[in-house]
């Protein structure tokens, strides 16, 4: 609070002539003049009417032990339209939550028309820039104002972006993990045909050092090598490592899996080191994806640049929302590489990312964490929003028709899953007890 | 009393009590005096030497090089008397002229330092970041039938990672031969080893930049660790010969001591482990080493070709390390020279147990010098 007192006190003293009498703040030294606090009036002549009247946000807890409880966003305006979005950051629902409302005071009394505006203040005002907390925050209040700029508008978010190319949707993958005997695989492979779904994804099942055995490339190379077999040659196999290998690890296990002919491999080393990711890419045909752990158009310009993977994999909830994934497909547009969206946490996100998707013409694939048949979580999806959300059609998830993001969500649903605290993601260890990912 | 009244209270007199009996400061940790004493295996004339240094409290350290004279020793005193036994990272730099002393003394003051602190080495440097360490045993013998003997023996010891030998070429660039004969001698180790055996190439920097390329991309697909050392550390261009196209992970290390030539093979993309030699380096300077590889996702694994004492140092930095891999000792064919070993720091040390070493968990490098076998100073 003090701080926004300090704003009050300063903008009284600068249109007041400083007839309040107050006890100046104590100058570090390390601190700019505090500027005009909030939106300045000259915006008014070329902005709307609307005006973001306050700013809720949501933990959702769909079990009590859930790593990632979605961090929901509700926007109110003054005229009545809601805006929602999400920024669920796995293991760390309470700092989006926190972070949010640290945003408190750059989003209410805003414009919310003033999309990217909003979106540079929020990131380029920080200070510290970017990074997953304050990535997943921005990302799903972008996404709330995306949804109300939609409605204000009367269209849906994919037509704000020029889009769709494809009125047919968006091309979906699902996960096909723990699918292991030639059965389950023969099994998943005649449900895929029936449904049209044309590509999935699994990863190892192992966990790795950064040197390891024989025994564990050789165990690798062959569960994967039996997904190929039991898919059969025409559906499309993406393998995400999931960064738990490292490069030296990646390459070898990537040198035996060239005859499967994948659509990608994913990941195959940790994020934070381009040129690492480099050499993988050096040494193989197959292509690479990444992206999911990354932040805003800065956090991919050096993969872009040095032209290391093919396909990148921002994921809405992180990256900065719809602002930010759209500007990484275009980077991606003018280096030749297609767009995969990650997608692992709510239905928001997911369906925020399905208008982006299909107004990039690098779009590959959409991904969606769930399987070929439906769950619990999605059951409860559509209790939500009133339609089977992020549930391929013929191989596609369907274009949502309203405008904004395109669905309509009361507090009064999401109330029957109170927030239930922060949970950690899993903790991997290797047979010596030391960290590995996983 | 409220529960956080008494948290605190009890907080507060946890950390009075820590302040009192809190380790020997400034005073208790100056260094008195430093020792040496060589050592020779007895069949496999395997020589190091161990460097004890005196703290005022009356503990000692120890810390083993692979020689050293008189005049080390005198020189290493004269630098070392009067200071502080922590002031270990200073000390390696005023030890810069006494290459064979450094790293001894690193081991030495850490072992001080744990002792006075009552916590093993690994303790002091932020670990433990595991609760074994992957074991490596080096094999040596003439031909393919006497290595598969050794890797048996080696086996029933308790590891399941060797470091063997490559067949050496006849000539520099000689071709299919040479490639064929490592191809045949991994497989034959490959076979009596079983699937859950694993294998390092020791090159001994001894290949040509294309021998070692022939190498790498014949070994490729049966998946040995790495190549340890293929060629000498001499063009980078060179080497990249053997990194670029193939994916055989290389090791490289085992003579280098600065942090500026593991930086520039790890920019020119040339090096999968880091293979810095203990005797070499010493604990410390291995650990800065290894934040270097930490950030390219590249392994640790210190190369190791003496004494247990050593040995002791490795576990304690393996057990201090994120990336470290797997440590290698000598496995002796002996029996005279494996209880040479046992008796020398304690036996347990150097026995592994389904491929790993049991980490020591007594104070300082938790060794129990047997100083009856130390026979006379170095001076």
């Amino acid at each position: 609070m003090r701080r926004r007192e300090l704003l009050q006190g300063t903008t009284a003293a600068l249109f007041a002539g400083g007839a309040r009498e107050r006890k100046p703040p104590l100058d570090c030294g390390c601190t700019f003049q505090v500027q005009a606090a909030s939106r300045a009036a000259a915006f008014d002549r070329v902005g709307s009417k609307l005006r973001i009247t306050g700013m809720k946000v949501f933990g959702v807890s769909l079990s009590a032990n859930s790593d990632r409880p979605y961090v929901f966003v509700k926007l109110e305006t003054n005229q009545g339209i809601v805006g929602w979005g999400e920024g669920t950051l796995e293991g760390k629902a309470g700092s989006v939550i926190a972070c949010m409302n640290d945003f408190h005071d750059f989003v209410v009394g805003a414009d919310p028309i003033q999309v990217e505006h909003i979106w540079q203040s929020m990131y380029v005002h920080s200070f510290y820039r970017g990074g997953p907390v304050i990535g997943s925050a921005i990302s799903g209040i972008d996404q709330a104002l995306w949804d109300i700029r939609g409605k204000a508008l009367g269209m849906p978010a994919y037509e704000l972006l020029g889009g769709p190319f494809d009125t047919r949707g968006v091309r979906g993958y699902y996960h096909a993990d723990g699918v292991r005997t030639p059965d389950q695989l023969k099994q998943l492979r005649e449900t895929a045909i029936e449904q049209g779904v044309s590509c999935f994804k699994a990863g190892p099942a192992g966990y790795y050092e950064w040197i390891d055995t024989n025994a564990k490339i050789t165990q690798t190379v062959k569960q994967l090598a039996a997904l190929r077999e039991g898919l059969g040659p025409d559906i499309d196999i993406a393998v995400d490592f999931h960064a738990k290998t490292s490069p030296t690890v990646a390459s070898i296990i990537i040198k035996e899996l060239e005859p499967l002919n994948l659509l990608w491999v994913e990941e195959p080393c940790p994020p934070e080191n381009v040129k690492a990711m480099a050499r993988i890419a050096r040494r193989s045909t197959t292509p690479l994806a990444t992206g999911e752990r990354l932040g805003a158009c800065y956090g991919f310009r050096e993969l872009i640049e040095m032209g290391v993977v093919d396909i990148l994999q921002p994921d809405i909830n992180h990256v900065g929302g719809i602002s930010a994934l759209w500007k990484v497909g275009a980077m991606a547009e003018a280096a030749g590489i297609s767009m995969a969206p990650h997608a692992c946490e709510g239905p928001i996100g997911g369906i925020a990312t399905l208008h982006v998707d299909s107004a990039m013409p690098n779009f590959l694939v959409q991904e969606i964490c769930g399987g070929v048949r439906a769950s619990a979580q999605d059951k409860i999806w559509e209790e939500w929003l009133g339609f089977p959300a992020m549930r391929m059609v013929n191989g596609r998830f369907p274009l949502p028709e309203k405008p904004g993001l395109g669905f309509d969500l009361t507090e009064a649903a999401l109330a029957k899953y109170p927030f239930a605290g922060t949970r950690p993601m899993a903790r991997v260890f290797a047979p010596d007890g030391s960290v590995v990912e996983w | 009393m409220r529960a956080i009244d008494f948290r605190r209270s009890r907080l507060s007199a946890f950390l009075a009590a820590q302040a009192n009996t809190r380790a020997p400061g400034s005073g208790g940790l100056s260094i008195a005096d430093c020792k040496a004493y060589a050592l020779r295996e007895p069949v496999s004339g395997r020589e190091y030497a161990l460097l004890k240094i005196e703290a005022t409290g009356g503990i000692a350290g120890w810390g083993e090089t692979r020689s050293i004279s008189a005049d080390d020793v005198a020189r290493a005193a004269a630098v070392l008397r009067g200071r502080q036994a922590t002031e270990f990272v200073p000390l390696h730099a005023e030890l810069t002229a006494l290459p064979n002393v450094q790293a001894a003394a690193n081991m030495a003051l850490l072992d001080i330092v744990g002792q006075a602190a009552k916590a093993p080495v690994y303790q002091l440097l932020g670990g433990p970041t595991r609760h074994k360490a992957r074991a490596m045993a080096s094999l040596m013998g003439p031909d393919d039938a006497a290595l598969v003997a050794w890797l048996k023996r080696a086996q029933v010891a308790g590891f399941h990672a060797f470091l063997v030998p490559a067949v050496k070429p006849a000539a520099l660039n000689s071709g299919q031969a040479f490639v064929n004969a490592n191809r045949k001698r991994l497989e034959a180790l490959r076979a009596a080893g079983g699937d859950q055996s694993d294998f390092v190439i020791d090159c001994g920097a001894a290949l040509s930049p294309g021998d070692a390329a022939s190498l790498s991309d014949a070994l490729e697909r049966m998946h040995p660790l790495w190549l340890d050392e293929p060629c000498a550390l001499t063009s980078l261009n060179a080497i990249s010969k053997v990194a670029a196209e193939r994916v055989t992970p290389l090791g490289f290390g085992r003579s280098v001591t600065h942090a500026a030539v593991f930086q520039d093979l790890l920019r020119e993309d040339l090096i999968d482990v880091f293979r810095p030699d203990l005797l070499r380096n010493g604990i410390t300077q291995i650990k800065k080493f290894a934040a270097l590889a930490e950030a390219n996702y590249v392994s640790v694994a210190p190369y190791h070709d003496g004494g247990p004492v050593g040995a002791a140092a490795a576990l304690h930095l393996a057990a201090s390390l994120p990336n470290f891999f797997a440590q290698q000792v000598p496995q002796p064919v002996a029996e005279e020279d494996r209880r040479f070993r046992a008796d020398l720091a304690g036996a347990g040390l150097e026995t592994a147990t389904d491929g790993y070493f049991a980490l020591p968990t007594a104070p300082g490098l938790g060794l129990r010098v047997n100083v009856s076998m130390l026979g006379k100073e170095v001076a």
